[in-house]
C-alpha cells in the first residue's frame, strides 16, 4: 500500500511535468493554431540555463527563475525569426518548421553545455513520513512551483488586458483585428509565456531526473497525448490530462514494465478519443 | 461628403476573382444597401472594405485617405467598424470583456456604459458569456463590439438574417438611427426591400459586379430591379 502511495506521488510529479509542457503546447495551438515541436527543446535549454546559473549562484531559485526567463527569450526570438514569417501558412508548415527549431535549439545547447548528461546539485534531505509513506521536501516544493505557473498562466490569461487579448485571438483571429487588436502584439505575450511555462516544466523535470540534451524532445509525444486528451487549446484541460496521463504511467509501471510505460498513455488517450472526440475538455464545435 | 469609395475593386480569397471591378460610394450619414443573390459576393465585398479578404486590388478610400494596402486592426483605427455576418462576438469571452478588449477606444470605460444604457439587455448579462446569448442579444452585443471606436462606417453584413421576424423592423430601426446620429453605413442586406426603405442608396450585385445602383426610391419602384432582384411582393 505504502509503495502505491509512493508511486502515485511519483506520478503526481512526472503529471505536473507533462501538464505544463502541455499547457505550453496547447496555448500555441489556441492562438498561433500549430502544434509546437520545439516545445520540448525549450524545456531542455530552460532546464541547462537554469542547472548552470544554479551552479554559478548555488540558488535553485534564481536559477530556475533565469531558466524560465531564457524561455521567454527563446520563445520570443523564435517567433520573430521563424514563426512570424509563417503566418497564414498551413499549420503543417508551422509544424514542420518547429521541428526544425527543434533541431537547432537542442545542437545549439549542445554546443554550449556539451552533451553529457548533468544533475542539479542539490542539498540531501532526509524524506519525511506521513503515514509511513515516504515523501520527498523536494516534491512539495516542485508542486508548489507548479502551482505557481498554473495560477501566473491563468491570472494572465484571465485577468489582465493581454490575456483577454489572447483569448480574443484563439476564438476568432479576423474579429480580432477588426476589433484593433495588433497580432504581433499579441503573440509576443503568447511566445514568452509559453517559452517561460515549457521552461520551468523542464527545470521540474531536470530536478526530478537528469539534465540531458534529449530529456525535452522525450517529454514531446506524452505532452502532445495529454494536450490532446485534454481537449487541443483548452488550457485547464491540458493540466488535468497531464496528471492523469503521469500518475496512471507511473501506477502501471509494476505491471506492464519501464518499457511500455509510454504506451500506457497513448492507450488511454485512444479510449478517451473514441468516447468523447473533442478531449475531456473540448468544446463539440467542430475543430478548433 | 464622400465618407468611403470604392474605385475598380478586384479581388478573391485564392487566384480566382469574387470581385470583378466594384465602384461604389457612400456619402457622410447616409444609408447604402448592397442587395444581391446567395453567393453574388456580397460578404467578399464587406470583407475587402474591412482588410480580411486575402488578395485585393483598386481602391478603397476612406475620408479620401487610401486604406486598399491597411492591415484590419489599423483600418479599425481609422474608423471602420464591421458587423460579420456570422461569427461576429467572441464565444468564450463575457459579454464585457467583448467590450472590454476592443482596441482603440478613447475613454472605454465611459464608453461601455453607454453601450450598456443603449443595449440594456446586455447590461443585465455582463458576466455571461457570448457563447451562450440568443440569436437577438448576440446580434446586439455585435454592434456594441462594432460601435466601441466610434467609428465613422460601420459595414453590417446582413444583421437581420439570424433574427427571428419580430426583431427585424426593430434591427431596421436601430439601423436608421445610427445614421441619424452621423454613422456612415455599407448595409449588406438580402431583405432588399425593407433595407431599401431606410437607405439613401441602393446596389445590386451581381456575378461580383455592380448589376444595379441608384437612389434607394429609384430602386425600389425600378420594374427591372423587381423583376430578376426584389421580387414583386410589397412589403
Ligand atoms: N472563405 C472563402 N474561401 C473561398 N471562397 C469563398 C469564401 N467565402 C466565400 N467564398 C466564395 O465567394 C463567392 C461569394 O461569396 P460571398 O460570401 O461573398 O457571397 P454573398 O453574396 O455574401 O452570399 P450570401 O448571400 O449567401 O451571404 C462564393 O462563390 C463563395 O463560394
Ligand atoms: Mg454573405
Amino acid at each position: 500500500m505504502t509503495a502505491y502511495a509512493e508511486l502515485m506521488i511519483g506520478g503526481l510529479m512526472s503529471g505536473l511535468v507533462v501538464g505544463l509542457a502541455a499547457l505550453a503546447i496547447t496555448l500555441v495551438f489556441g492562438i498561433a493554431r500549430f502544434a509546437n515541436a520545439a516545445t520540448g527543446d525549450t524545456m531542455t535549454a530552460g532546464a541547462y540555463v537554469a542547472l548552470s546559473v544554479s551552479g554559478a549562484t548555488g540558488s535553485v531559485i534564481v536559477g530556475g527563475l533565469v531558466g524560465a526567463l531564457a524561455g521567454a527569450a527563446i520563445g520570443v526570438v523564435v517567433y520573430f525569426l521563424i514563426f512570424r514569417k509563417l503566418a497564414g501558412r498551413s499549420s503543417v508548415a508551422n509544424l514542420l518548421a518547429s521541428i526544425g527549431v527543434a533541431f537547432i535549439i537542442r545542437a545549439i545547447v549542445g554546443v554550449i553545455f556539451e552533451h553529457q548528461q548533468q544533475v542539479f546539485q542539490l542539498p540531501l534531505v532526509r524524506p519525511w513520513r506521513i503515514l509511513d509513506i515516504r515523501v520527498q521536501p523536494s516534491d512539495l516544493n516542485l508542486a508548489i512551483v507548479a502551482v505557481l505557473t498554473l495560477a501566473t498562466v491563468f491570472l494572465i490569461l484571465y485577468a489582465t488586458p493581454v490575456g483577454r487579448r489572447m483569448r480574443a485571438v484563439a476564438d476568432d483571429p479576423g474579429l480580432a483585428r477588426i476589433s484593433g487588436i495588433s497580432p504581433t502584439r499579441v503573440m509576443i505575450a503568447l511566445w514568452a509565456l509559453a517559452g517561460s511555462v515549457s521552461a520551468v516544466a523542464g527545470v521540474m523535470y531536470g530536478i526530478k531526473t537528469v539534465v540531458t540534451p534529449e530529456m525535452g524532445w522525450d517529454m514531446l509525444l506524452p505532452a502532445f497525448a495529454a494536450a490532446i486528451l485534454g481537449g487541443i487549446g483548452h488550457p485547464v484541460g491540458a493540466i488535468c490530462a497531464g496528471i492523469l496521463l503521469g500518475t496512471i504511467q507511473e501506477m502501471a509501471t509494476p505491471f506492464v514494465g519501464f518499457t511500455y510505460k509510454l504506451a500506457i498513455s497513448f492507450v488511454v488517450l485512444l479510449i478517451v478519443l473514441l468516447v468523447r472526440p473533442s478531449g475531456l475538455f473540448g468544446r463539440n464545435e467542430g475543430a478548433r | 461628403m464622400t465618407i468611403l469609395s470604392i474605385e475598380g475593386l478586384k479581388g478573391g480569397y485564392s487566384e480566382v476573382d469574387i470581385l470583378n471591378g466594384i465602384d461604389l460610394v457612400l456619402r457622410e450619414g447616409q444609408i447604402l444597401t448592397v442587395a444581391g443573390t446567395n453567393g453574388a459576393g456580397k460578404s467578399t465585398l464587406a470583407k475587402a472594405v474591412v482588410g480580411l479578404l486575402p488578395r485585393v486590388s483598386g481602391s478603397v478610400r476612406l475620408a479620401g485617405k487610401d486604406i486598399t494596402s491597411l492591415a484590419p486592426e489599423k483600418r479599425a483605427q481609422n474608423g471602420i467598424g464591421y458587423v460579420p455576418q456570422v461569427a461576429n462576438v467572441f464565444p468564450s469571452l463575457t459579454i464585457a470583456e467583448n467590450l472590454e478588449v476592443v482596441e482603440g477606444v478613447q475613454d472605454r470605460k465611459a464608453r461601455i456604459s453607454e453601450m450598456f444604457r443603449l443595449f440594456p439587455a446586455l447590461a443585465e448579462r455582463k458576466r455571461a458569456r457570448a457563447g451562450r446569448l440568443s440569436g437577438g442579444e448576440r446580434q446586439q452585443l455585435a454592434y456594441a463590439r462594432a460601435l466601441m471606436t466610434r467609428p465613422r462606417v460601420v459595414v453590417l453584413d446582413e444583421p437581420t438574417a439570424a433574427l427571428s421576424p419580430a426583431l427585424v423592423a426593430d434591427s431596421f430601426a436601430r439601423i436608421a438611427s445610427l445614421a441619424s446620429d452621423g454613422t456612415s453605413i455599407l448595409l449588406i442586406e438580402q431583405r432588399a426591400r425593407q433595407a431599401l426603405a431606410i437607405s439613401n442608396q441602393g446596389a445590386i450585385m451581381d456575378g461580383g459586379r455592380v448589376a444595379m445602383e441608384g437612389p434607394a426610391a429609384e430602386l425600389l419602384n425600378n420594374e427591372k430591379a423587381a423583376d430578376l432582384y426584389l421580387g414583386h411582393y410589397s412589403t
